[in-house]
Parts: structure tokens; C-alpha cells; sequence
């Protein structure tokens, strides 16, 4: 079939006029090398349309021939008589051909077509394919745990060598200064980036940071760049400068230097955008991973994370610390490998629960051979597992010495009680004695002062026969204050019992003694049906006594005495009179024994009655206070159980 | 001999007198034979070779020096020839654990004395009225 194309001779016309149109630029070769038909495509191609050519030897009209494909292929052709192919680049036009070899026994024909262009586009195409491999490339080692000085040091690298510059340099920005600080230069390095801070003007760094590229196809007269001097004294035309991250968060800058026509090439920018938005990210990835990792390394449990097929892809330093490896060395290994012993293998099979199950759970496990107790919890996330182990032996040491207190305690609370009991019966053995021996000489003070008075009353002048009867009247005070005193005492220490108690029941009861003690009386007393409590009926009885006494006592001076005893809510109850009242500033004394808020001439009393009150409320747990203001009454309000207490 | 008198177990000298003088503003001219504590008291009330008869009638204190005043009455209750003899408590305790006991050990009354000296010559007066006067004792049972 080829040898139905070629031509037989290229001297046979009219084959000529045929040749002449057609496109591919054609010539043929006699067995001698000279050039014997050339037709007017392969002039324009050759750039030999006003030359003759033919007769010429083919190597003397194309000496840039010589030496290179185009002679070897053709000889090649002449000599083993086999028809070939071949793309080469002509020195003489500088373009690129495909060409087609047809040997013959005469010579050669020839034909020839310009594919630069196709060429061009596959030689861009292979060097952006292999820029984006480099840049994928890059991309992968940027994500990996590299340190960013290195990281920057890879970017510059890959662009030096396939955009072919002499110079680029990388400035991280300080978020807190805000500005930009050298981070790596390449290339003239040193020479061109002699300061921290990029060569530019205030108003092009705002540019970067705000998210805007910079094209300078001649920095000598580009007002952006501040150094310019040095830039020319480099060769440096042209400038490019690209932001890395975004203007939301900025992270770098990165300028690359080099020639016009390096700068001006969109394939290139190109790829210095690539590099550039990969170390943004890597950047950014890499700060957020080391907050993530500050973190995990900062929190006191050991921290595992696991894919879902268990395999460690990240160690916090204490859990490496704990399995006694190198954290970058547990980096993909399998958590099975730590199932050697049993009560490893139940925490692995945790783990696996959780990924299975996406179920959490905590346990805590002894390791004899480290002789710690290890509390962990496993939690699942998408993708995978996350363990915390953390050391409880304290914990576990504490817990068992409280237990150890606790039975300890126990005893000692036995003993202390015991020892209480005692000094209680001291303490009542103490008050009986009081009783007696107070109470003695009093009758004596009294007795004979009596005695005095019948026996000597013509000896004794007026005053002094008032001074006994003071000397008598203080004694029969004394002797109530001890009866109170002692009251209060057994109130305090007497045995509770939690009954149902009618309160109201009580109060009526207390309010017709007060009228048969005192008949000369005519007090107004209401009180409400249904009030109840729980409590000790002879302590309730004591606290309405002394309640209903203090209203019935108080009301003295009043014209129209009132007494009100009611309730204000379930379990709290109130005594209210229209009486002397008292003054509110005083009403932290109230309860205190011997508070007297009246003096004696006034109101007698012993001060003993409303601390009395108070004892019986809290010992019943409840609460009291009192209400009222000089001679507009006073209200008095306690509460008391409305059901019996548990008993422990 | 045969006199009858009233035994005052007292140890205070003080109410000793008071006691005495209560009787006295009352117009009860018994004697009164007083012991200072429970073991002179003992000596008078047990003792084989006592000079004088048994008392008609026993006023008790409670808090006694050696023998306490409870002691004394579980004493004298329990002893077939003073068993019988109308005991009363004057005390100036009124604390429920002594009433409780003094009744459980089978006294006659309990009086509290009162401080006030008037209310003391009323209680002994009534006392006195009560025992000596109107209660009728148990007879002597050997003669």
C-alpha cells in the first residue's frame, strides 16, 4: 500500500501540480543527497521560498541538518530502504515537523508537516501533568506530619524547579502583629528578602491580606515594591505575589521572581496558585491538628483514636507512654496487638463493641503486672473509636481507706457515744444537784428574812423592813430563774415521740388554765379548729404555754385584749396578740435565754420562756420568729412536722 | 418515852431551823428529833439498842450526805418495824425520776418546799395537820 503512494519519480509530471497543492511540504533526495524537486509548502515551511534548492546538496542548503535527526533518519532510509516516521524539532526554523522518509533506489522522497503547535500543546500538557503530579505530590507530604519550616521549603523547591525561577520566598502572617514575617526563602534567597517583612508597600500588603493576587511584569517601575534598586540590581523583572489562606483568615504570602515571560505565563501562576492554596491548607490543618493535639496532649487521660478497623491513627504522649512505645511508631499498628493477656483482650473487645455498636462504655480493670487500676472509657465518633484510659490507683487507694475509715469511724462513733451517754448522765446528775443546792440557800435568804421581819419588826425601821422584803422578792426571783433554767435543760435532753398532736385541743386547754389562774381577765381568744401536727404532746403543750402565756401576760395594759392562735399553711402555726408588741430591732434577742425585752416592773418573766419555744421548735425541726412593734402586739410564728419523721 | 416525835432527816442546817420554825408558826408542838444524814438516821431507826421508840411520822430530804435520802426510804421500807411509819418526802428537787421513785419505793407524799418562806409554813402546816393530826397510823403490831 505504501508503495502505491510513492511516487516513482519525482521528475514525472503532472504528478507535479498535484504535489504542489498539496499541504505537506515535499521534497525528494537523489542517491547523492541533492536536492532535486522541492515543492512551494516546503519553501514557506523551510523559510526557502526565494531560494533555488534544487540541484543543491540537501546538507549545504540545511547545514543545521547535519548531525542531527533529520540526517541520521535519512541516510538511515537510503540505506536499508524502509519507509519511517519521525517528529523532530528544526534547528533551521526553529519548528517542529513531522516527517515522512520514502526511500527508493533513486533517492528520497519526502514530506514534511508543521506540528508545533500540536507539539506545544502536548509538551504543555505533559509539563502541566507533571506539575499537577508534583503538586499532588506535595499536596500528600504537606498533609503528613512535616514541620512548616520544611513544608515551606518543599513549596519553594517545586516551584523553582518547574517554573524555572531564580527566586521565591514564603512570609507566614502574624495574625496578632498584623503582618508578615519571612518564613523561607529560595533560590537568590538572602539577596533579594534581606528583611522579616516583604518588600512591598503598605497598600499591596493590605492587597494580600485582603485576599488580592499581585502581577508585576517590571518591578523597576512598580511603586508597589519597595526595594527596587536591589531587585534590578538581581536581573529581577517581574513579580508575583499570591495570598495563602483566605481573607477571612490569611496565613502566608508567597512571591516568586524571575523574567518577564516566566511571570507572564498564566500556566505558571497557575501552579504557584496550586502551591499555594495546598500550603494554606496544610497550614491551617497543621495549626488546627496542633490545638487538637495541644489538647488531647494536655488532657491528663491517655487518649487512643482508632479507624474502624482498629488501627491506631492517633496517641496522645501519655498513651504511648503507657503502652511504652514511641507515639509515631503506634501510628497505624492494630489495637489487637495489645490483646496478649485477658484483661486486655475484654478492652479490645470494647473497642470493637463501640465500632460495632456504636455503644460507649467505661470500666475500670486491675493490670497485676503493673499493679495500678486503669479506669477507661470508649466512645465511638464516625469513623471510628476514641479510648481514655486514666490511672485510678489513687482513687481506688482512696476509696479504700474510706472504706476502712468508715468502719473506723463507725467505732468511734460508737465509743464517742458511749462516752456522750456518760457525760449525759453526769450532766443530769449535775442538774439534780443544781436543783437542790440552789435552791437551799434561797429558801434560807427568804426564810429568815421572813424571820427577821416577825421577830424584830419593832427594832426594824420602815426602810428596813422594805429592804427585806426586796432581799425576799429577789430570792423568790432567783428560785423561778432556776425552775426555768432547769426547765429548759430537760427540754433540751427530754426523749422525743413523733404522735399526732391537736394542736388546737392543746391550745384551748392552756387558754382555760390561764383563765382560771387569772379570772380578773376578760382576754378575746380565738382559736382555729383543725390544727395539727406531729410531735411531742408535752413540748408542744410547753411552747403553747409559753406562747399563749407571753400574749395573755402582754395583753395587760391593752383595752380590748385579743388572742389569735391559727394557722398560716399546713405545719405552720401562729400566736398573735394585740399587746405590748416590741420593737423589731430586738428581734435577734427574742430567743435567747434571759433576753428580756420588758423590764420586770413592766412584765414579769424570767427570759427563759421564748428560748424555751425555740428549743421545742427546733427540736421538732422546725422553724420560729416573731413579728410586731411597740404596743400594736406581737405574732409569733413556728412550724412543726405535719407527719412523722423517718426513723433511721 | 412513849412521846411521840417527828424524825426530820435533814442535813441543811438552814431548812433544819426553817423547818423547825414552820412548826412552831403553825403551832405543831411535837418534838422533832432531827438526823443530818441517812446514816445518823439509820443508827436511830435500826439500831438494836436505840434509846428512843420509833417517830410517829418521817420527814425526808432527798440528797443526803453517805446515805442518799432514796436509799434510806428503800431502807426503811424494807425493815418490817419501820415499814409502816407515814414517811414524806420534803425536797427541794422536782425532778420526775425522784417523784417516780420516791413513790415506787412506797413513800406517803411527796412535798416540794417552796422557796418562799409563807408558802413554806403553809406546806408544812398541812403537812403537819395531815399526819399528825388526821391520818389515823397503822397499830403497833407487837406489844
Amino acid at each position: 500500500m505504501a508503495e502505491a503512494r510513492t511516487p516513482d519519480a519525482p521528475s514525472s509530471v503532472p504528478l507535479g501540480d498535484v504535489l504542489e497543492r498539496i499541504t505537506d511540504g515535499i521534497f525528494a533526495l537523489d542517491a547523492d543527497w541533492r536536492i532535486v524537486y522541492v515543492n512551494s509548502r516546503a519553501r514557506e515551511l523551510l523559510d526557502a521560498r526565494n531560494r533555488n534548492l534544487i540541484g543543491e546538496l540537501y546538507l549545504e542548503a540545511f547545514p543545521r541538518a547535519r548531525d542531527a535527526t533529520f540526517e541520521r533518519e535519512y541516510g538511515a532510509a537510503m540505506a536499508d530502504q524502509h519507509p519511517r516516521t519521525f517528529v523532530e524539532h528544526s534547528q533551521t526554523v526553529n519548528r517542529w515537523f513531522e516527517v515522512q522518509v520514502y526511500p527508493s533506489p533513486d533517492g528520497l522522497s519526502i514530506y514534511f508537516r508543521d506540528v508545533t503547535e500540536r507539539i506545544e500543546a502536548e509538551r504543555e500538557l505533559a509539563e502541566r501533568a507533571q506539575q499537577q503530579d508534583a503538586l499532588i505530590q506535595f499536596g500528600r507530604a504537606a498533609l503528613g506530619r512535616i514541620a512548616t519550616g520544611r513544608l515551606m521549603g518543599d513549596a519553594l523547591e517545586l516551584l523553582l524547579t518547574y517554573l524555572d525561577l531564580p527566586s521565591a520566598e514564603i512570609y507566614l502572617y502574624d495574625a496578632d502583629a498584623r503582618r508578615y514575617r519571612l518564613g523561607e526563602v529560595a533560590g537568590l534567597g538572602d539577596a533579594v528578602a534581606p528583611h522579616d517583612a516583604p518588600p512591598l508597600s503598605d497598600d499591596a500588603i493590605a492587597e494580600l491580606v485582603a485576599g488580592h493576587f499581585i502581577v508585576s511584569e517590571d518591578v523597576s517601575k512598580d511603586a508597589r515594591f519597595t526595594d527596587r534598586e536591589t531587585l534590578a540590581r538581581l536581573g529581577i523583572g517581574a513579580a508575583y505575589c499570591v495570598p495563602v489562606g483566605t481573607s477571612d483568615a490569611p496565613v502566608a504570602m508567597l512571591t516568586l521572581y524571575g523574567s518577564r515571560e516566566a511571570i507572564a505565563n498564566a500556566s505558571h501562576r497557575r501552579f504557584a496558585d496550586g502551591v499555594a492554596t495546598t500550603l494554606g491548607e496544610a497550614i491551617r490543618a497543621k495549626v488546627a491538628r496542633q490545638r487538637n493535639r495541644e489538647i488531647l496532649e494536655s488532657i491528663n487521660d491517655a487518649f487512643v483514636a482508632c479507624d474502624s478497623d482498629l488501627r491506631i491513627t492517633y496517641v496522645n504522649e501519655r498513651m504511648a507512654q503507657f503502652w511504652g512505645m514511641r507515639a509515631e511508631d503506634l501510628i497505624g499498628m492494630s489495637l489487637e496487638r495489645f490483646a496478649q493477656r485477658s484483661e486486655d483482650a475484654d478492652v479490645i473487645a470494647s473497642y470493637r463493641a463501640a465500632v460495632e455498636a456504636r455503644k460507649s462504655s467505661s470500666f475500670e480493670t486491675f493490670m497485676p503486672d503493673r499493679q495500678r487500676w486503669f479506669e477507661t472509657r470508649v466512645y465511638p465518633f464516625a469513623g471510628g473509636v476514641a479510648g481514655y484510659v486514666r490511672d485510678i490507683t489513687r482513687r481506688k487507694a482512696a476509696e479504700l481507706q474510706i472504706r476502712e475509715l468508715n468502719v473506723d469511724l463507725e467505732r468511734r462513733v460508737r465509743e464517742r457515744t458511749h462516752q456522750l451517754e456518760l457525760a449525759n448522765a453526769d450532766l443530769e446528775s449535775f442538774s439534780y444537784s443544781d436543783s437542790h443546792d440552789l435552791r437551799a440557800p434561797l429558801r434560807a435568804i427568804d426564810g429568815f428574812s421572813q424571820a427577821l421581819e416577825e421577830d424584830y419588826k419593832a427594832t426594824l425601821e420602815g426602810e428596813g423592813l422594805r429592804y427585806l422584803e426586796r432581799v425576799r422578792s429577789a430570792a423568790r426571783r432567783m428560785s423561778d430563774l432556776i425552775d426555768a433554767l432547769l426547765d429548759l435543760a430537760r427540754i433540751a435532753r427530754r426523749p422525743m415521740s413523733f404522735v399526732p398532736v391537736d394542736v388546737s385541743k392543746i391550745a384551748r386547754g392552756v387558754v382555760e388554765d390561764l383563765r382560771r389562774d387569772d379570772e380578773a381577765r376578760d382576754v378575746r381568744v380565738m382559736v382555729e379548729n383543725g390544727l395539727h401536727a406531729f410531735g411531742e404532746p408535752s413540748l408542744v403543750r410547753a411552747c403553747l404555754d409559753n406562747l399563749i402565756g407571753n400574749a395573755w401576760k402582754f395583753t395587760r395594759g391593752t383595752p380590748a385584749p385579743e388572742v389569735h392562735v391559727g394557722s398560716a399553711g399546713p405545719g405552720t402555726f401562729f400566736v398573735r396578740d394585740n399587746g405590748a408588741g416590741f420593737d423589731m430591732t430586738y428581734a435577734n434577742k427574742l430567743f435567747g435565754a434571759f433576753q428580756r425585752l420588758h423590764s420586770p416592773e413592766e412584765f414579769e418573766g424570767t427570759g427563759v420562756g421564748l428560748a424555751t419555744v425555740a428549743k421545742i421548735v427546733t427540736r421538732h425541726g422546725g422553724v420560729i420568729s416573731g413579728e410586731g412593734s411597740v404596743g400594736r402586739g406581737a405574732t409569733f410564728t413556728f412550724t412543726l412536722p405535719t407527719e412523722a419523721p423517718e426513723r433511721q | 418515852m412513849s412521846r411521840q416525835y417527828v424524825l426530820l432527816i435533814e442535813d441543811n442546817d438552814d431548812d433544819v431551823e426553817l423547818t423547825k420554825r414552820a412548826f412552831a408558826r403553825n403551832h405543831i408542838l411535837n418534838e422533832i428529833v432531827v438526823a443530818r444524814d441517812g446514816a445518823e438516821a439509820s443508827t436511830l431507826l435500826f439500831s438494836d439498842d436505840r434509846e428512843r421508840p420509833l417517830p410517829q411520822f418521817i420527814l425526808l430530804d432527798l440528797k443526803l450526805p453517805k446515805i442518799s435520802g432514796l436509799e434510806l426510804l428503800e431502807q426503811i421500807r424494807s425493815d418490817p418495824r419501820t415499814a409502816l411509819i407515814p414517811t414524806v418526802i420534803l425536797t427541794s428537787s422536782k425532778q420526775d425520776e425522784d417523784l417516780l421513785a420516791g413513790y415506787r419505793l412506797g413513800v406517803n407524799s411527796y412535798v416540794r418546799k417552796p422557796v418562799d418562806f409563807n408558802e413554806f409554813v403553809e406546806a408544812v402546816r398541812q403537812v403537819g395537820l395531815y399526819w399528825l393530826v388526821l391520818n389515823q397510823p397503822a397499830p403497833v403490831e407487837n406489844a
